[in-house]
């Protein structure tokens, strides 16, 4: 792991160095990107699929064409989802191959050790937070939510766009089943995203960092102060006592 | 001489009887046949007194011979006859003897001009009429029919006793579908049964404004129609039919295409199927029939007409009318039990966790503000 280090000179006073970590590559922002866009526009091209009953739908699928091009919308946006899903998981697969796969994303105990501490820290029966890695518990379970739901909508959604031939494979009771996953997983899956990660990534604190790259060391001391000593092999001091 | 004096004086007698039976009628009849048997009563006896006979006919210009026999006695069981509505309520034309001259060159001709008499009392049924397949196509086709091609002229009989007789008036030109129909669960049970519950003809086609079945807005149309007897639970459970068919199809994939192309494209042709695409229309049998389109047997080439192809696994996709259950659909059922209770409990958690972590924020910042 890089550290980059920028000095920045304030007029009239001492000279101040503020280091700023690299906490995603390149690579992984472009994929944030790939999975941001292609999720936004499965959703809004599937909700009106999900509600054609309702008059709402029924305005933006105006005419019989306007189905098929939402479709054609969703299957690329769908194309583009399953290229990121082949090469993250390929990327994986080769890097573990090489025994060079960060376990910075796997689910270890001492995340069931913070979910339980920040528990009792949010129902004020202790005052110190957690401190976490480079990645925290609670984003650990963004990724792997998404990581199975995307597995879910992925397979449901090949079989319901290939059914004649899925059929040719498997159990006809295949479809209605893959028609009802399909249709409740995207709901859960929007509700999550909106409940979990756009809290922890917006509300709670705005973090930039999967567009920027970068984080600065107040939220690593702050916010993954594990990793801010594994980088730097200091003890972080800027932690903020009860603070959000 | 002395027979004709005693048969009007017994016309007579008849015509007084019925009249007085008429006005016991409904009041828009009894008032149409107040007004006819006032004008027209005793000319069914005079004319009689000739078309009586059995032998009496013309030649038309066609070539075509027309018999002027009229029966006293069938007339007499007519619906008309006994109200008083005699002879010149429907033949204005002809008011004495010797009549004016007949211009029509066949008796066809001549049956399409004389059924115009029927709207003088009947107009909202001969304007409804004139709205069906069989007006429309009556510009070209001499055939198509008229009133009386269906109710008779003279000899009216109420055209729905026995229930089954409305099949038989159509089966004189439909006589393909009529086959078909008496062999179906619907035609079966009505033909020699009399059940008054399966649908004759009219119940789905309409009586007087029977429309072209082969359109957009029919097909549209179709799962309501049936729906007006399968969903109905008190007829369906006389014969241990389930009667929530109708709201599990509208459910479907096929149902929800449907419903959709009704409420906003009624006039764009659909492919998704409706009942009669899987059941047939007048051929419909029991789904255990082994000869049934649906039964399991034959359902993979039903699936087929549509779905070219597929492989036989194609067809357990179809759930049937059913409601997910353990037994029948066991794969869509944990899937439902999955998102229907452990989903929620999940989604849940993560919103009170985030709940908790707003409030301990808020706290926290309160608590900063006052120090």
């Amino acid at each position: 792991m890089r550290n980059t280090m920028e000095t920045t000179a304030t007029p009239g006073a001492s000279i101040r160095t503020e280091r700023v970590f690299e906490r995603f590559t390149r690579k992984q922002r472009w994929e944030h990107w790939a999975l941001f866009l292609s999720f936004t526009v499965l959703i809004l091209t599937g909700l009106p699929q999900k509600y054609r009953t309702t008059t709402w739908s029924q305005q933006i699928l105006a005419t019989p064409e306007r189905l098929y091009q939402i479709q054609t919308i969703h299957h690329i946006a769908a194309i583009v989802l399953i290229v990121l899903v082949i090469y993250h998981l390929i990327n994986a697969i080769y890097r573990m191959s090489r025994r060079n796969l960060s376990a910075d994303m796997f689910i270890s105990w001492k995340d069931f050790r913070d979910a339980g501490q920040m528990i009792t820290y949010l129902l004020f029966l202790r005052k110190d937070k957690p401190r976490y890695g480079k990645y925290s518990f609670e984003e650990k379970i963004t990724y792997w939510f998404l990581f199975f739901g995307i597995g879910i909508m992925l397979l449901s959604g090949i079989i319901l766009w290939f059914p004649e031939i899925i059929t040719r494979v498997l159990p006809g009771s295949i479809i209605p089943a893959a028609m009802l996953t399909h249709s409740t997983e995207a709901i859960v899956a929007g509700i999550f995203v909106v409940i979990w990660h756009f809290y922890h990534v917006h509300f709670q604190r705005l973090n930039l960092s999967i567009f920027t790259g970068k984080m600065d060391e107040a939220d690593m001391q702050n916010h993954h102060a594990m990793e801010y000593q594994r980088l730097t092999g200091e003890m972080p001091t800027q932690i903020e006592e009860e603070s959000s | 001489m002395v027979r004709r004096q005693r048969f009007f004086i017994i016309s007579l007698c008849l015509a007084a009887v019925c009249s007085i039976a008429g006005l016991t009628l409904a009041f828009t009849e009894r008032a149409h046949a107040d007004v006819l048997s006032q004008t027209t009563q005793g000319t069914e006896a005079y004319c009689l007194s000739c078309h009586s006979n059995p032998d009496l006919k013309m030649t038309l210009p066609s070539g075509e011979e027309l018999s002027l026999y009229i029966s006293a006695e069938d007339l007499q069981h007519s619906a008309h006859s006994p109200l008083g509505i005699e002879c010149e309520a429907c033949h204005t034309d002809i008011k004495t003897y010797p009549h004016p001259v007949i211009n029509y060159q066949t008796s066809r001709e001549l049956s399409r001009s004389y059924y115009l008499a029927c709207k003088k009392c009947h107009s909202t049924i001969y304007e409804k009429a004139q709205d069906s397949m069989h007006a429309q196509v009556a510009a070209e086709n001499p055939n198509a029919p008229i009133c009386t091609d269906c109710h008779g002229s003279h000899y009216i009989q109420p055209p729905d006793e026995p229930r089954a007789q409305i099949s038989t008036t159509c089966s004189k030109c439909h006589t393909e579908i009529y086959d078909q129909y008496k062999n179906s669960v619907h035609g079966s049970e009505l033909i020699g049964k009399n059940n008054p519950d399966v649908p004759v003809c009219t119940d789905c086609h309409g009586v007087h404004n029977i429309q072209d079945p082969r359109t957009t807005q029919f097909r549209i149309q179709t799962p309501e129609l049936c729906a007006n007897c399968h969903a109905n639970a008190e007829l369906m459970s006389k014969y241990g039919l389930p009667s929530d068919v109708y709201d599990i199809y509208k459910l479907s994939w096929h149902g929800v295409d449907v419903s959709v192309y009704k409420a906003r494209w009624p006039t764009i042709w659909h492919d998704s199927a409706v009942c009669t695409d899987c059941h047939g229309i007048h051929d419909i049998l029991k789904a255990d029939d082994p000869a049934s389109s649906v039964n399991p047997a034959n359902l993979l080439a039903t699936c087929q007409k549509c779905h070219p192809g597929v492989s036989a696994n194609w067809t357990s996709a179809w759930t049937g009318h059913n409601k997910i259950s353990q037994e029948r659909t066991p794969l869509l059922y944990y899937i439902d039990v999955f998102y229907s209770s452990f989903i929620p409990v999940v989604l849940w958690a993560a919103g009170i966790y985030v709940l908790l972590q707003i409030l301990r924020a808020t706290v926290n910042r309160v608590k900063r503000s006052i120090k």
